[in-house]
């Protein structure tokens, strides 16, 4: 099982900037990523924390698929912290991750709107994939979403506290999601955001997501 | 779910008919409070801005997912507009209330009046609130930097002018009543001034977002032939905006009308803008 080791401390003294690189390159678009958030952090119907985006380019004989996994920027200015009235979206200082804090969630769906990344999502009563009645991991998973509250990407954080990888990244196949500290200059994220030219998702607006597509 | 799984202009779903009655119900309170302390109108007019203060937040708690936590939604005012706007909706029902009360008999024994000093500071207070409470709407929407077609500094110019608007269309409702003193002329030239700089407005808004980028030019096309176009075009252009202009210039003693119609423009004004907020797609390649 990948994990990440030193970082989880800080491995520079400085708080961990957690964040990830993601080869446009090298992503298939299997959806891999999307089935493992959703069995790792049991979302809700029709909430998918990461999704891979795809749009058809060129024309008949050339036409093909493109492909954007896309999921919580964690931006380091994150748009959606200040229109929260409650505080219940928040920065956590000792690693920079974009969390909320359930008990706090209004359901006002500022942060959605707010957010250019549209990867926050509001959960809805607590029904199952197969009609009324819950399955057993349906039940269990369940019990961590608080219905009518705001919900999206903690790059698995009680995964990043015990030191492994977020699930999505243990999962892809490809090797097409790097995760790590962007605070460390010698991390496998560092350097391959060194080595390509990686860009940042609407870098325009200045919210400065941890989070690089390389292409 | 192959929506959400592709690469698209998207509408945004979050805010809809709840919000758009919550900020047309304040704007119109807050408005009509600012016109009934300054042509010094009959205290129904102060308790009915009041009123519908009140309600566009009872509205809007019933949007939130979790309404009994309501309290909490004022902890953020040096970052949130909401927040900010939660604290001028209270300060607003607190000092319009203590500013009204002495004016009713069931209060009249309250140590101060509208005149005294501290009927003064009162009177200060609620209006300036009440001019936070008609304002705050369009600094809501402009603060989301995902949907350009709000993240415009024109936006809380326009709610404020559609605020006063509605407030001046209110009054036209109620001049059967016998309660404007004599200054329904004066509040149907304010009206026809009123509606004639959001119809420009407006129009300079649209301008504006269609010079703009891919979803900017979207939100306009939503208005102008999508979905939302025979709102738009019936019911705030033409019902909203050209109706009460021609009663009120023509027709002055069909006033009641052109203040129906004032408010229900007002109403799917906000409807319009809210629903025709658009994403910025994502930059695929």
């Amino acid at each position: 099982m990948a994990t990440i080791g030193k970082a989880v401390a800080g491995s520079n003294g400085r708080a961990p900037r957690w964040g990830m690189a993601i080869d446009l390159k090298r992503c298939t678009g299997c959806q891999s990523c999307t089935l493992a958030c959703k069995l790792e952090n049991g979302t809700p119907p029709g909430i998918f924390w990461m999704r891979v985006l795809e749009k058809e380019e060129g024309t008949y004989p050339l036409a093909h698929k493109v492909f954007l996994p896309v999921r919580c920027n964690h931006c380091i200015d994150p748009p959606c912290v200040p229109v929260c009235p409650t505080g219940a979206s928040y920065k956590r200082e000792k690693d920079n991750l974009v969390l909320i804090n359930q008990d706090k969630c209004i359901g006002c769906h500022a942060c959605i709107v707010a957010c250019p990344y549209q990867v926050r999502f509001m959960a809805g009563d607590s029904k199952g994939y197969y009609g009324e009645g819950l399955t057993s991991y349906e039940t269990e998973a369940y019990q961590k979403w608080q219905p009518h509250t705001v919900q999206k990407c903690t790059f698995c954080v009680h995964r990043i506290e015990k030191g492994l990888e977020p699930a999505c990244v243990q999962t892809c196949p490809t090797g097409a999601l790097t995760f790590g500290d962007l605070n460390d200059p010698e991390s496998a994220l560092c350097k391959v955001v060194r080595e390509r030219l990686p860009f940042q998702p609407r870098a325009e607006l200045g919210t400065d997501p941890s989070l690089y597509y390389l292409s | 779910m192959t929506h959400d799984f592709t690469v698209q202009l998207r509408s945004q779903q979050e805010w809809s008919w709840l919000v758009a009655i919550d900020l047309f119900l304040g704007g119109l309170g807050g408005g009509l409070f600012l016109f009934y302390e300054l042509w010094e109108l009959p205290v129904s007019i102060g308790l009915l801005s009041l009123g519908l203060v009140v309600v566009g937040g009872v509205v809007l708690l019933m949007e939130l997912g979790h309404p009994w936590r309501a309290w909490r939604a004022i902890c953020r005012p040096f970052s949130s507009w909401i927040s900010r706007g939660v604290i001028f909706v209270l300060l607003f029902v607190v000092s319009s209330s203590l500013y009204i009360a002495p004016a009713l008999d069931l209060f009249s024994w309250l140590p101060w009046s509208p005149l005294s000093l501290g009927g003064k500071v009162l009177g200060v207070i609620a209006g300036a609130s009440a001019c936070l409470v008609a304002l705050y709407p369009g600094f809501v929407l402009s603060a989301s930097p995902s949907i350009p077609s709000w993240n415009s500094p024109l936006l809380p110019v326009l709610f404020f002018s559609q605020s006063l608007t509605g407030a001046s269309g209110i009054l036209l409702l109620l001049s059967p009543l016998g309660l404007l003193n004599q200054r329904l002329e004066g509040i149907s030239s304010l009206a026809v001034l009123l509606i004639g700089a959001n119809f420009v407005l407006i129009a300079f808004y649209l301008m504006v977002l269609k010079k703009s980028g891919l979803a900017a030019q979207e939100s306009v096309r939503h208005l102008s032939e999508g979905a939302l176009s025979l709102i738009f075009k019936a019911g705030v252009i033409l019902v909203g905006t050209v109706v009460p202009l021609l009663v009120v210039v023509w027709i002055p003693s069909a006033v009641v009308l052109a203040g129906a119609c004032v408010l229900l423009g007002g109403l799917l004004f906000r409807y319009c803008v809210l629903k025709s907020g658009v994403y910025v797609p994502f930059a695929i390649t």
